[in-house]
């Protein structure tokens, strides 16, 4: 088992956003955690990533996560070379890992072409491919992605789904939330968040 | 701690700085700007004036062109350092936390932005301090840069404090111009502060010390030991409240 999630309760003043979520991953498996807008999803990642604390409940992580926030994060007057080289110190990567990582990824997400382009220079799919490969960079155990493809064309999307069925093959667990489920036979299970509780 | 984390991020931020059209104007227009309309306005009528930080014992007689352009040295290197370390701490805050999340230590992401300022704080004050040596002889012109530099820290340290705490940039801009307005722009002036009702109040504003460091330093052989003493602590104050709040605000929980 790689995620373990127990009676997760959070709230924002008295709206209970979550009222009581568990679930668990096991290595090698996608899950899909789908939900209306303004549900928890994001709020559910957030916890799980360390960025927001829970009120009540408790969950267990093994081994290295990969994160990818719905809104793209990133430094508009940093070029896409230099997020790499930014992401690859905080996850400690040795040059050599991490360069030849980011030289798969712009091959895989097909945006090589803007490696030297600063991000505020950059469309909209392409700041969410960057989003995407910063989460990839240091070939995490588990992966979470709120809402991972928005933007992307169809080539895209299905790159996105080839290298996922790629790191799923070697081991890694992969987390997809979304508001809009398509191609269900691509998850291992699918979760409803609905009331603040997951069906 | 981690040296190689530290380093990348201080050559990133420093990147980030200077790719920004506005930091770049701010830096090279703001000082002349404001230099030629001190040299275009003021008389050159020689006051006298007493330094308040030396307990009202020494009295010097400037001409009003000089002191305005200390004074406006001063208030300058306030204003401009203030700003761009609010804009340091406030603008990267979101993605700063992912950079934690992956990996980043709180203090590896401060002390990488705190080395930044530092050196903006040498830039802008040899800049400022030789514009000004420019305009008319300074009597020690390293005193006079140093006074700017610890300017730069106080001010740098208030406006940490305020992209800490403030989470918008127009509501955190003003409390900026606000204090480095009446401060460091109006109260500070010696020819006001000579005659202020209630001079005690102004001791206790952050340009104070620093204003009174570079007044010795440009037009006294005195020293100025005690202001740069007291503008250290000023500044050590701001940077300690603006590390604790950035820090708090910026954890992760692993």
């Amino acid at each position: 088992m790689i995620l373990k999630a127990e009676n997760m309760i959070k709230s924002f003043g008295k709206k209970k956003v979550l009222k009581g979520v568990s679930f668990s991953m096991d290595e090698g498996t996608v899950y899909g955690i789908a939900g209306e807008n303004g549900s928890g999803k994001s709020t559910l990642l957030k916890i799980l990533v360390g960025l927001w604390k829970a009120d009540k409940g408790d969950f267990l992580i093994k081994g290295k996560i990969g994160y990818c926030p719905q809104e793209s994060l990133l430094f508009s007057q940093l070029t896409v070379d230099e997020h790499f080289r930014y992401f690859s110190a905080a996850y400690g990567l040795a040059k050599s890992n991490w360069q030849s990582q980011s030289e798969f990824l712009l091959d895989q997400l097909n945006f090589r072409q803007y490696r030297k382009d600063k991000v505020s220079d950059l469309s909209g799919g392409t700041h969410q491919k960057l989003n995407l490969s910063l989460a990839l960079l240091h070939q995490p155990d588990l992966l979470i992605l709120d809402e991972p493809y928005n933007g992307f064309d169809w080539e895209t999307y299905f790159r996105f789904w080839e290298i996922t069925g790629h790191m799923k093959s070697q081991g890694c667990s992969i987390l997809i939330v979304t508001h809009l489920l398509s191609e269900v036979n691509r998850f291992d299970r699918i979760y409803n968040l609905k009331n603040g509780y997951l069906e | 701690m981690n040296v190689r984390r530290i380093m990348t991020s201080l050559s990133m931020i420093l990147r980030m700085l200077f790719r920004r059209r506005i930091v770049l104007i701010l830096l090279v227009v703001i000082p002349i700007v404001f230099f030629s309309v001190v040299a275009i306005t003021t008389s050159i009528q020689k006051v006298p004036f007493r330094i308040a930080s030396m307990n009202g014992k020494v009295f010097i007689l400037a001409s009003e062109k000089h002191m305005a352009l200390v004074f406006f040295a001063v208030a300058i290197a306030g204003f401009l350092m203030s700003f761009l370390a609010m804009n340091l701490i406030q603008k990267n805050s979101t993605i700063n936390r992912r950079l934690m999340v992956c990996g980043y230590h709180p203090l590896e992401l401060l002390l990488s932005n705190l080395l930044a300022l530092t050196l903006m704080i040498l830039m802008i004050s040899v800049y400022v301090g030789l514009l000004t040596a420019a305009f008319f002889h300074v009597s020690h012109p390293g005193m006079m840069i140093f006074s700017l530099a610890l300017t730069g820290f106080v001010y740098g340290g208030y406006g940490l404090a305020v992209g800490s705490l403030i989470a918008g940039e127009l509501e955190g801009i003003l409390f900026i111009v606000l204090l480095a307005n009446i401060d460091a722009g109006w109260l500070q002036n010696p020819i006001f502060y000579a005659e202020a009702q209630n001079q005690a109040l102004i001791h206790y504003l952050p340009a104070f010390y620093p204003s009174q460091a570079a007044i010795i330093a440009a037009f006294t052989d005195y020293s100025g030991l005690n202001a740069s003493l007291n503008s250290l602590w000023y500044g050590l104050g701001f940077l300690a409240f603006s590390m604790l709040i950035f820090v708090i605000k910026m954890r992760i929980r692993k």
